[in-house]
């Protein structure tokens, strides 16, 4: 089912200041594809989420998922969250300590009314595909975070509904843990084939599972795509810089070529991908330290830049590098067994395609 | 829902008022009355003959030793108490937990009056044994005197100083002592430069409740000041209402003006140095274990020390009383004391009709007191916790009013409040005037058990369909049990030993047991008190331990294994 979204605004009153939490979002969702909506605390992706799943009365706007509008302020449309028939998995997984994982998972079919014997099928298979079998009298207070996390995502699925939200839901769980999860969601989320729409903060978690991303920051969703096109051909600078790290330089455009764009810098002048952007945009370069390589290679495509090498940090996996060109530190990465040492002086060469203009 | 959410809150601000705001209003205007029948019209009459009165001076100045002395020796007992079971390797620590709610269990009054037993200056029993084993010609000790009553409310408020000094030590970031130690401070030096200054806020705190508490205390001046004519501010207002030929509620309420006026003032200063602690005291989540001291050769005197208290506590208490109810009248233990123990004081008890009437009265007002209380409480912490608007904050301040009004004033302002009512000398007079001025005790363990219901334990039930009414009943209500428990544990002991507002308001017919408690006491009649007192102590245990184990068959984790059993069975038998 996908999920349509217009004009929606939402403002919350906090010690005399207004905060827009949802400034103007209009959005689709595609039905059957894993969405995320990413960005840093704040900036109205929970909020959003919230008002689809009803738990948040936008002020201005229309949510329609699938055929059904289910809030709309001009024509007056409330549909309470219980009757929206939604799924969702919460940041704290909200999994009722009073209840053992049968009940937990059991609760929304009770809520539908079902016979006894289906309810136990249902549950005994939903809980067969998060591999929780045997699970159902153990008291959910005696759950693994890891454990908890699939309970949490069992009751949202056991209802079969055609979207399932997702609040951050791997926040709590240690860095390892979280990884393990993430690959095993992913597997889930592709079996089902449903409509998920996924918050996170997390950039790693949003390129791994998402069919498209939404970046939001302010109220306002700034960027849409697939997570390659987010991340190798971000427009603004806010979304290349949120999704990796990136070395950001002030640009200015010196000649619009056939094939590049020519821009001066203060590492000097660059060919990059060819952007046109209007005139009176302010641009910067975007440099990801995985596309910089050290060493003189020769070519049409490729930029150099002779700096000198001023820190190394061992981090295990590489070298954080950083090298001063023209007075401008630039991140990069070195090998672990590299042979280059602090104060040596290096080229670096980008190629013209991995080097991306942004609109500040 | 809003509008539901709102006519709610309206409801119980209007409720309330009248349990908590309404009696103060007449107390204020009582004072400024002549008598109970001629309400209303201004004098200040009864403010002139109390602050003329030439007995309020030594009334003054007995109150404010009191006070002080109990406070003071309170506060330093349990941080020494505190210190102890927070910071050092002494051993046995589970006594710390039981000295804490050793209050819950036996009634002030019986606590008083088991040390009248032991030390009053004509036939105190440890009195009469040191005259003879020293063939002293006088009693060495009376507790019917002001040292005496500040050493028993100083023992009887300990428990308040030490759950608020406790807690504050125990979460202590061991590394702002280290760092002096790393300084060279020896650990002597680092309690008084670091240690206790840093948990100033906390000690001040605890002094100052134990302060309010000994103002609001009528136990112990009455059964300990009365016998030896040394009168508090309390005793002094009871003395007002009861001793003289005409009631003069007019006075009584003027004195009690100034009483409230104290302990309202003394929250205010608690309140900030609550929120100073907060503040202040640098509690970590990261597990710092505060740094144990060693005691070593310490270790076995400062146990004894311990077991001392525990015993003057908790054991003594119920041993004088087990020993003065066999005994036909006060005597020294002893082979002759031994032969004449018999159950008569028991038999006596049992079928005095005033002591039964007092029981009923204090079990029917302890159970559906309670119960409704707590009722009363869950409606009032949910709008307070889970409505937040200036509404709900206005009813949080009335609800919490009476949480600084001693019993025997704010009795007053009841008396002047109910005499115009039909409930006026009838138990429903009592049962009003307990659930308003305890409701506070009722609302805190609510609000933290609302506080804990995390806001998406909810929502998840919405969002699985559920409607209000169920998620209500299947997820808010059960997760509130435990809140639940103890606020009515909390009720029914307080009101199941209910005195200050009792000694205004209880009338022949409507006695409550600490009440015949009192007369037997003022009678001098030793063994019944003391076989009543027994049966009092028993009841209280025998509920808190009950009302416990219920609670915690309701508690998460036992009752889901309980349920487990039975909806299983559905499930294998489909797969």
């Amino acid at each position: 089912m996908e999920i349509k979204i217009r004009g929606l605004k939402k403002r919350y009153y906090s010690e005399g200041k207004v905060i827009n939490a949802l400034d103007g979002v209009d959005l689709d969702i595609e039905a059957n594809k894993i969405f995320t909506l990413l960005g840093p605390s704040g900036c109205g992706k929970t909020t959003l989420l919230r008002c689809i799943v009803g738990l948040e009365t936008p002020d201005e706007g229309e949510i329609q998922i699938g055929d059904t509008i289910v809030w709309s302020k001009e024509k007056g449309i409330y549909v309470p969250t219980e009757k929206r028939q939604l799924g969702m998995v919460f940041q704290t997984y909200a999994i009722w300590p009073h209840m053992n994982v049968f009940n937990n998972v059991a609760y929304p079919l009770q809520n539908m009314k079902l016979p006894k014997a289906e309810i136990a099928a249902r549950v005994a298979k939903t809980l067969k595909f998060v591999q929780l079998e045997g699970f159902e009298s153990r008291p959910s207070t005696r759950l693994s975070g890891g454990q908890q996390q699939r309970v949490a995502l069992a009751r949202a699925l056991v209802a079969e509904p055609k979207v399932i939200l997702f609040d951050e839901p791997l926040s709590n769980l240690d860095a390892k843990l979280r990884e393990e999860t993430r690959k095993e969601l992913k597997t889930f989320l592709g079996d089902l084939g449903i409509t998920a729409v996924y918050v996170t903060h997390d950039r790693v978690e949003a390129l791994a599972l998402s069919d498209t991303i939404g970046v939001m920051n302010a109220g306002h969703i700034v960027e849409l795509g697939s997570p390659k096109k987010i991340y190798f051909d971000a427009d603004h600078q806010f979304v290349a810089d949120f999704i990796g790290r990136a070395n950001l330089i002030p640009a200015t455009i010196t000649e619009q070529g056939e094939a590049y764009t020519f821009v001066d810098t203060a590492v000097g002048p660059i060919r990059c991908q060819k952007r046109s952007f209007a005139p009176d945009d302010e641009l910067v370069l975007c440099l990801r330290p995985e596309f910089i390589e050290f060493g003189k290679v020769e070519g049409d495509d490729v930029n150099h830049l002779d700096g000198t090498i001023s820190q190394m940090s061992f981090v295990g996996e590489m070298y954080e590098t950083e090298v001063d060109v023209n007075g401008i530190r630039i991140m990069t990465k070195l090998d672990p067994m590299t042979r280059y040492n602090e104060g040596d002086r290096v080229t670096l060469n980008v190629k013209a395609e991995q080097c991306l203009l942004v609109s500040k | 829902m809003l509008k539901r959410e709102r006519n709610l809150t309206y409801a119980l601000i209007v409720l309330v008022s009248l349990l908590t705001v309404a009696p103060v209003l007449m107390l204020v205007m009582g004072s400024f009355s002549n008598s109970l029948h001629s309400f209303g019209n201004f004098t200040l009459k009864k403010y002139i003959s109390v602050y003329t009165d030439p007995m309020l001076f030594s009334v003054l100045g007995n109150t404010a030793i009191f006070v002080v002395g109990s406070a003071a020796f309170a506060t330093i007992l349990a941080l020494f108490l505190a210190y102890l079971n927070t910071r050092t390797d002494i051993p046995f620590k589970f006594l710390f937990k039981v000295l804490s709610v050793m209050p819950m269990m036996i009634p002030h009054v019986l606590f008083g009056v088991s040390w009248a037993l032991l030390l009053n200056p004509s036939n105190g029993i440890l009195n009469m044994w040191l005259m003879r084993a020293f063939s002293l010609s006088s009693a060495p000790f009376n507790i019917y005197s002001l040292p005496g009553m500040v050493l028993v409310e100083g023992l009887l408020d300990m428990p308040i100083a030490y759950l608020i000094i406790a807690p504050a030590m125990g979460s202590f970031d061991a590394s702002l002592e280290e760092s002096s130690r790393v300084f060279k401070s020896g650990p002597v030096k680092t309690l008084m430069r670091i240690t206790l200054p840093i948990l100033r806020p906390a000690i001040m705190a605890a002094f100052i409740l134990c302060i309010v508490r000994a103002l609001a205390s009528f136990g112990v001046p009455s059964v300990l000041g009365m016998p030896g004519r040394v009168y508090v501010l309390s005793t002094f207002i009871y003395r007002v209402i009861t001793v003289s030929l005409i009631a003069d509620y007019g006075k009584a309420a003027a004195i009690g003006m100034s009483i409230l006026v104290i302990s309202v003032g003394l929250i205010y200063v608690y309140r900030y140095f609550t929120r100073a602690s907060d503040k202040f005291v640098t509690v970590s989540s990261r597990g710092f274990k505060p740094s144990v001291v060693q005691l070593r050769k310490g270790k076995i005197p400062l146990f004894i020390i311990l077991l001392l208290i525990s015993f003057i506590l908790i054991v003594l208490p119920v041993l004088v009383l087990l020993y003065t109810s066999l005994v036909p009248y006060v005597m020294v233990p002893g082979k002759q004391a031994f032969a004449a123990m018999s159950l008569q004081n028991w038999r006596v008890v049992i079928k005095d009709p005033i002591s039964l009437r007092s029981l009923k009265n204090s079990l029917f007002l302890c159970l559906v007191g309670a119960t409704v209380g707590t009722f009363l409480s869950v409606l009032v912490a949910y709008v307070i916790v889970k409505i937040k608007s200036k509404a709900s904050g206005f009813l949080e301040s009335i609800s919490f009013l009476s949480f600084s009004f001693p019993g025997i004033v704010i009795g007053i302002g009841f008396m002047w409040y109910f005499v115009r009512t039909p409930i006026y000398a009838t138990i429903w007079a009592l049962f009003f005037s307990y659930v308003a001025t305890y409701l506070p005790y009722g609302i805190r363990p609510m609000t933290s058990a609302f506080v804990q219901i995390h806001g998406s334990l909810e929502e998840s039930s919405l969002v699985c369909g559920a409607s209000f009414a169920t998620t209500m009943r299947r997820i808010v209500i059960p997760l509130l049990v435990p809140g639940i428990v103890s606020s009515w544990v909390l009720l029914a002991t307080m009101f199941f030993r209910e005195l200050s507002l009792s000694a205004v308001l209880s009338r022949p017919g409507t006695e409550v047991l600490a009440i015949q408690i009192l007369r037997f006491s003022e009678d001098g009649q030793w063994g019944r008190l003391s076989a009543l007192g027994l049966i009092m102590i028993a009841i209280s245990i025998i509920m808190v331990a009950g009302v416990n184990i219920l609670g915690a068959r309701f508690k998460p984790g036992e009752v889901r294994e309980k349920r487990v059993k039975v909806e299983s069975q559905p499930l294998k038998a489909t797969s």
